[in-house]
């Protein structure tokens, strides 16, 4: 049937020793070598890091779309915040309100009509010029549509442009946080009046400092936008790769392919302090997680209960067990660098006390807590594990109920809970943080939280023009929240982030927002 | 044959309408709302009612299954729930990075398995059998996740080889392309190697038992002329076939490898939908993977008739 010939299973084997043992250290030899330490160029390993100058960050998730008035994804907005403006920004000292794209701005004695005056010379990346009508027109936009930020508009009757750099701004009520509504985030960034809407999910037109170049399921690259109203960037280009695993961002920083990321878990922040090879800078955010637990369902709908949980927590080892060393325990929601940040901290671990507490509210026999947490948050599975252990004395069996967060967003809504893990994200304004959450029928007050006093402070918080008279009142409103545990705070996480030394202009902010046009490569 | 040819084919669409069902049903039964997923957690009711009208998701279920099954049979899948993309071209956007690694994987997977098992066979319970036995176990019971994490440490850390993780398109760099390859390949590959090398050295086994070996053994035949014109070819029948299952599966994506190794294929656009319920892309995704299936499936049976005359029709 055959000749003999050389013994097939003999190539084979060669061939898979090859295979199994020698492939690997081959195939350097045989490929170009990688790209060194070096990352003046980063064009060398494939990516295209917009050439020479180029800079490249590895972001934990993908952007869902680049239409800034629809996406509510943070991954979307790091790469927009590069690319679009709003009237005004938050500064990255303080997040105090600072001119951008309108330069200053006057209010009327009633409080109801804000007149912005708009920046001269300012082009889109398309090259048309800005004017208030590209203003009247993002912003009626936002409003007609019912898009993501619709709510920011609750108190605006009117949007209307005068002439061509002045927005009038008219209101139903006083609102002295306008600014931080109109300029928080880049979810209100302005677009040109003649974009073509459907294109927005993959393309840009903004006024930023770089133009949206092209994307794909990986890798977005953004180009600098030469008519740029502010100081040009330095860097001529930003690309930002999408690196779910941790593991792999900070080799690939290590190596040099990226020059910064956002992937650095809080176990490795001890240990990467030491590393000569990666700058490290953190800063407290100002996102708060907190526990919740529903007011609509007994026994949680009597404030002793949730009381007798505040006491019986020990929110330290929570934090630790959750963040490591990369959180500040905090029992209210605003973070202690901010203005509006109240001292307040009337729990300490009191075992004692959460008995009494929890005999007086009738609470004898054995008590289940549903505790819904989600897999798409790990610290909240974590902080869970911990909030069971430290019950269990009182009585109190924790069900761990760890759901995917479409699930979870789904009982949520449908107060299906005893009691749930959360945080919230980019806030600034004290109403951010206890607007929404905690007024009686607020749109996320999913706990049920109602209390005549509370609602009270809030509504004249929310319309107080003197910025001192107001946080006043959001303090007290603050200690009302937190004595009756409409939710039970826990810390203020730091925003992490790490990139290859010698890099600068570049700095964390406490609003997470990653802003790469000072940034400059080291030379 | 056409006869048979036709009846396949028509098999073939039954099962896709069937998926198609299952599909959608399984989709919209799974608890979780797109629309206050994408919305995030501040919102309003407006904007809640809003959006769901604009996705059509405030339609009858019946209404929505007839909708989206009528545009496919024209070849349009509909656009992204979250993103507004037509669901055709993010699948074919992830395309070539998952034919990539799947083919690369099943590449290392064979040259691992079809020697290793081979080798395996022939000497059952000796010091190869033995290596083969460990190689394959560790295969199978090491997560992916770790292994490809173990790698990028080493060869991406330490060494420096290759780029800690991503995908460099073919047409872009071509050496770039085979760095960015080589330790996702080899990590998924580790794993189906390690099936296919048990699979391997019990088909060799048994084909090694058969009545006209023991014929062409008396017939004075060295064994590497049995081995060869005996053994190898009826052995590896059954290896095509598992071959083939084996590059469905990976055609449609291998989750975790793409998320550890940032590889943009198929899996990482499964998951990234089923986290958002992004229905479209989903039932998009799901559709396509039963038509690749099926595509092989019917690949390998013709395959099969090629290699064993007992077979064809």
């Amino acid at each position: 049937m055959s000749e003999q010939q050389p013994g097939t299973t003999d190539r084979l084997k060669r061939r898979s020793l090859l295979a199994t043992l020698a492939a690997a250290p081959l195939a350097p030899a045989v490929l170009s070598a990688c790209s060194t330490g070096e990352s003046v160029d980063t064009g060398d390993d494939g990516g295209t890091g917009g050439g020479a100058g180029g800079f490249v960050a590895a972001i934990s998730a993908r952007p869902d779309q680049y239409d800034p008035h629809k996406t509510t994804a943070y991954a979307s907005f790091q790469v927009l915040e590069n690319v679009y403006d709003t009237l005004v920004v938050p500064g990255a000292d303080d997040l105090s309100m600072q001119p951008s794209l309108a330069t200053d701005w006057e209010t009327s004695d009633d409080e109801l009509t804000w007149t912005f005056t708009l920046r001269d010379g300012v082009t889109f990346h398309d090259g048309s010029p800005f004017t208030a009508e590209d203003v009247v027109f993002s912003y009626r936009r936002i409003i007609d549509q019912d898009l993501a930020n619709s709510s920011r508009f609750a108190t605006v009757a009117e949007v209307s442009a005068p002439d061509p750099t002045h927005v009038v701004v008219s209101l139903t009520s006083p609102t002295p946080n306008l600014l931080s509504r109109l300029g928080g985030f880049k979810g209100m960034a302005i677009l040109p009046r003649t974009v073509d809407e459907a294109s927005l999910t993959t393309a840009a037109v903004g006024t930023g400092p770089f133009r949206l170049e092209s994307t794909s399921a990986d890798e977005i690259s953004l180009k600098r936008f030469d008519g740029y109203w502010g100081e040009a960037p330095r860097v001529g280009g930003l690309t930002f790769r999408v690196v779910p695993e941790p593991a792999a961002a900070l080799t690939a920083l290590t190596g040099g392919q990226v020059q910064w990321t956002d992937n650095v878990p809080p176990q490795q922040v001890e240990k990467l302090s030491g590393d000569d090879s990666v700058e490290l800078g953190r800063v407290a955010s100002v996102d708060y997680w907190y526990l919740a637990m529903n007011c609509a369902k007994a026994p949680f709908d009597q404030v002793d209960v949730r009381r007798a949980v505040a006491f019986a927590l020990d929110r330290e080892a929570v934090t630790e067990a959750a963040k490591f060393d990369t959180a500040r325990v905090n029992q209210t929601a605003i973070p202690e660098a901010s203005e509006w940040y109240h001292d307040y901290a009337p729990f300490t671990t009191d075992v004692d006390r959460a008995r009494q507490l929890l005999a007086g509210a009738g609470v004898g026999g054995p008590l289940t807590m549903g505790l819904m947490v989600t897999s798409e948050y790990p610290e909240t599975v974590t902080a869970a594990q911990v909030v069971a252990s430290q019950l269990e004395p009182l009585g109190i069996t924790v069900d761990i109920q760890t759901e995917d967060f479409a699930t979870w967003l789904d009982r949520q809504g449908r107060g299906d809970f005893d009691a749930f893990v959360l945080g919230w994200l980019g806030n600034i304004d004290p109403a951010d943080f206890y607007e929404d959450q905690h007024r009686t029928g607020g749109s996320n007050n999913y706990q049920k939280y109602s209390n005549p006093v509370t609602d009270d402070l809030l509504d004249r918080a929310k319309v107080e023009p003197d910025q001192a008279a107001r946080k006043a009142l959001y303090d007290r409103a603050a200690e009302q929240i937190v004595d009756d545990v409409s939710y039970l705070y826990l810390y203020n996480p730091d925003a992490v982030q790490a990139w290859e030394p010698g890099i600068t202009g570049y700095e964390v902010r406490a609003d997470k927002a990653v802003n790469f046009d000072t940034v400059t490569l080291p030379s | 044959m056409s006869g048979v040819a036709l009846r396949r084919t028509l098999q073939a669409l039954v099962v896709l309408l069937g998926v198609s069902v299952a599909t959608f049903a399984l989709v919209h039964l799974v608890p979780g709302d797109p629309v206050r997923l994408a919305l995030g957690t501040r919102f309003d009711q407006a904007t809640y009612d809003a959006l769901r009208e604009r996705a059509g998701l405030d339609q009858p279920l019946l209404a929505q299954y007839l909708s989206w099954i009528g545009h496919a049979v024209t070849g349009d899948l509909g656009v992204s729930f979250r993103s507004g993309d037509p669901v055709t071209a993010l699948i074919l956007e992830r395309l070539p990075a998952t034919l990539s690694l799947a083919l690369a994987s099943i590449l290392v997977a064979l040259l691992i398995a079809i020697p290793l098992g081979t080798a395996s066979a022939l000497r059952p319970r000796s010091l190869v059998d033995g290596f083969g036995t460990v190689v394959s176990q560790i295969g199978i019971s090491v997560p992916e996740f770790w292994m490809g994490i173990m790698l990028i440490l080493v060869f991406a850390g330490t060494l420096g080889w290759f780029p800690a993780s991503g995908y460099v398109p073919l047409g872009e760099d071509p050496a770039g392309w085979l760095r960015s390859l080589v330790l996702p390949a080899v990590t998924t590959g580790l794993v189906s190697g390690s099936v296919l090398t048990r699979f391997t050295r019990s088909s060799v086994l048994e084909a090694l038992g058969a009545e006209h070996v023991r014929t062409a053994r008396a017939k004075g035949l060295g064994p590497r002329a049995v081995l060869r014109g005996h053994v190898l070819r009826n052995a590896m029948l059954p290896l095509v076939t598992v071959t083939g299952v084996q590059l469905a599966y990976l055609l449609s994506g291998v989750v975790v490898v793409e998320i550890v190794f940032a590889w943009p294929g198929l899996g990482q656009l499964a998951l990234q939908s089923v986290q958002a319920r992004d229905y479209p892309v989903l039932q998009g995704a799901v559709l396509l993977f039963a038509f690749v299936f099926l595509l092989l499936n019917l690949a390998v049976d013709l395959l099969y008739s090629k290699l064993d005359p007992r077979i064809a029709s």
